[in-house]
């Protein structure tokens, strides 16, 4: 038991490294996906080119390059690596989500809003964001749970997580299985509520909105 | 008037209810052979759920099933054996066609053949050509269902039901999903069967169809039948208030 | 500067990427025949075979790539068996993958519409003949997009193997740096290697995809 508790000690960094990384990625997936649906074909270009190799390129390695590569000369933190790293390859995913909810919304939202008369400011942040915001929660949710599987990669550079815990455990003990299937098992305990909650939310957001 | 034909299709006292929904209330009804029925009546009557416990693609909660000597009681537990025993014995035809996409037109007609009958290539070929012939569409046998109208989809649904030699068929709603146009070509291929002495049970809205060529006209509502008997008697002396009402809206179009 | 050690280790990090190209393969080879197994018992009429299921693919999800491989790596010596780290390695991705794509396998077979297996039950199929005439053929080409998207994640996934000791093009390109210090180039080199993979693979399914969605009229 005591091995769970100390893998439980890694959950707090697990969780404080997953929420700060989502909320890094929605807030740069704003200006993001604002650049990838821009009118000038450069700069849409340059925008698609980051969001490609964000999710292109696996998530360990860019917390590779960063802490290990831009780390030999700006001193970073395990943190502010792990953050950064995550966070912008979540700003990517976020972006992709966000045009996605932006594509399927009915170009007669703009029309209606703007033959109302509303200001630009106005109908982004009453008509279009809201709607956003609700089309993207699925979609996010899904997401954020892949995040939280995700940051376990974050060991490789010192974050005291789940994972971090485990092995630490295994490598001090007789027994090196139970301390990686105590710490299976904590990650399950946590994401399969979190689906669950997910597809709940789901449902109930879809019958609130009329079709 | 000779004698009766033999009953080749008996439903009794069947009962079925979704919650607290009756779709199907103590229905019981005999199809003679070489005679085709026609069941009408206004939506949710439970004229689709009837047709379909014969074959049992719905599972009625009580009640007793006899298609051309095969008994089913819709309590017992029905093992796969007896049923595709039963089912076997009767084709179908459906409101939206239900061909297999990923399959030619006449590997559609074939695939069954080969899989329940057991017939080689050579036979359900030969057969399936000959079927297509006879609904008009022998052109079609290479092409994908996706590339043919949906009377010529319907059309290709009958001759796949067909091939399999079935004693009697089941028709649910097959013109619904199709405009007049294309629902005359199918209307025809049905007439057509109809001449040749197939029983046939159809589950329709076309009353032209109903009144020219069925024996028996079946009306439901509310899951129970209501009114049945010859067309000339049905449709010009209805004896029921709810048949009238729904007879003069219908009739009216 | 970049280009110096580009050129000079390259053909190391190729030979790592040919490590990654094997885990992906075994992974692949285990995960997707498992997947499909899963994926047509899942429907299964008996309770706890379903049940069972269920279970094996909730765990299998939600257990973290990384966290498999340890178990299988750190975790089976203690039972007595010591595998070598690329099977290690193929194994963990292999069932994680099976998890996942019989999810994805499941949801493609119902798509497959409920009339057509209808129609074949009123004509007397057998089940398994409506599961491998009907219903397969039309259920893995619906799932094949998001199929293929997860084989290209999954191919991200075999950096991972890193922590097992695999030398698989991440791990060569750390160990490069280790020994040159010349760590932002060479990662850097590593993660071009993956883009040059994952992205073109990605707009390939995505061109696929509208593809199949013009067919499905």
């Amino acid at each position: 038991m005591d091995a769970l508790t100390t893998i439980l000690n890694g959950v707090p960094a697990t969780l404080g490294l997953t929420l700060a990384a989502l909320a890094l990625g929605a807030a740069l997936g704003v200006p993001l996906v604002v650049l990838r649906r821009s009118g000038n074909r450069l700069v849409a270009g340059f925008a698609r080119l980051f969001i490609e190799l964000l999710r292109g390129i696996p998530p360990i390695v860019w917390l590779f390059i960063i802490y290990f590569g831009v780390g030999t000369t700006v001193k970073l933190s395990s943190w502010t690596a792990a953050t950064v790293g995550l966070g912008l390859i979540s700003a990517a995913y976020m972006a992709e989500i966000y045009r996605g909810g932006l594509n399927a919304m009915h170009a007669g939202q703009w029309d209606a809003a703007h033959a109302l008369g509303l200001s630009r400011t106005a109908i982004i942040t009453r008509v279009i964001g809201p709607q956003l915001v609700r089309v993207s929660i699925p979609a996010s949710a899904s997401f954020a749970i892949g995040l939280l599987k995700d940051s376990s990669v974050a060991y490789t550079i010192g974050i005291p997580e789940i994972t971090s815990a485990a092995r630490e455990v295994s490598q001090n003990s007789v027994d090196a299985m139970v301390p990686f299937l105590l710490a299976a098992g904590v990650y399950v305990a946590i994401t399969i509520p979190c689906a669950w909650a997910a597809r709940r939310l789901d449902t109930v957001l879809r019958s609130r909105v009329a079709r | 008037m000779s004698t009766p034909r033999p009953v080749a299709i008996r439903v009794t006292d069947l009962k079925k209810s979704y919650g607290a929904l009756t779709v199907l209330d103590d229905v019981s009804l005999e199809v003679r052979e070489g005679e085709v029925t026609a069941i009408i009546g206004p939506s949710g009557a439970g004229k689709s759920t009837l047709l379909r416990s014969i074959n049992l693609l719905e599972e009625p909660d009580s009640g007793e099933i006899e298609v051309l000597g095969s008994v089913v009681r819709a309590a017992d537990r029905i093992g796969p054996k007896s049923l595709n025993e039963l089912r076997r014995k009767v084709g179908m035809v459906f409101q939206s066609f239900n061909l297999f996409p990923h399959l030619t037109v006449l590997r559609n007609v074939t695939l069954a053949q080969e899989l329940v009958l057991g017939r080689d290539k050579k036979q359900a070929d030969d057969r399936a050509r000959e079927l297509l012939k006879r609904v008009g569409l022998e052109d079609k046998a290479d092409q994908y269902p996706s590339r043919c109208s949906g009377g010529q989809q319907q059309r290709i649904a009958i001759a796949r039901a067909l091939a399999l030699d079935p004693r009697a068929m089941l028709f649910d709603e097959p013109t619904s999903a199709l405009d007049p146009e294309l629902a005359n070509e199918v209307l025809l291929v049905m007439r057509k069967l109809a001449d040749e002495g197939m029983t046939m049970v159809v589950v329709t809205h076309e009353m032209r169809f109903a009144r020219e060529v069925s024996e028996t006209v079946v009306v439901m509502a509310d899951g129970r039948i209501i009114e049945q008997g010859k067309p000339s008697q049905v449709f010009t002396e209805p004896t029921h208030e709810r048949t009238r009402k729904f007879l003069s809206v219908v009739l009216d179009r | 500067m970049f280009w110096d050690d580009w050129t000079t280790y390259a053909p190391d990090l190729l030979q790592g990427l040919g490590v990654s190209a094997q885990l992906i393969g075994i992974a692949l080879a285990i995960g997707l025949p498992l997947g499909l197994v899963l994926a047509m018992f899942a429907n299964s009429r008996t309770a706890i075979v379903r049940s069972s299921i269920v279970v094996l693919v909730e765990i299998g999800r939600g257990v973290p790539a990384l966290v498999m491989l340890q178990i299988l790596y750190f975790g089976l010596p203690s039972s007595g068996i010591t595998l070598d780290a690329l099977i290690a390695g193929g194994l963990a991705l292999g069932l994680t993958t099976a998890a996942y794509s019989s999810e994805i396998i499941r949801g493609g077979l119902q798509a497959v519409p409920f009339g057509e297996i209808e129609a074949a039950q009123a004509m007397a199929m057998s089940r398994a003949h409506i599961l491998r005439y009907i219903v397969v053929p039309q259920g893995l080409r619906i799932c094949l997009p998001p199929l293929l998207g997860f084989c290209i994640a999954m191919f991200q996934a075999t950096s991972l193997a890193y922590t097992i000791s695999v030398p698989e093009l991440l791990g060569s390109a750390y160990s490069i740096g280790s020994s040159t210090f010349r760590y932002l180039s060479i990662l850097v080199l590593a993660g071009l290697f993956y883009a040059a993979i994952t992205v073109p693979a990605s707009l390939l399914v995505n061109s696929m995809e509208s593809r199949l969605g013009k067919h499905q009229r």
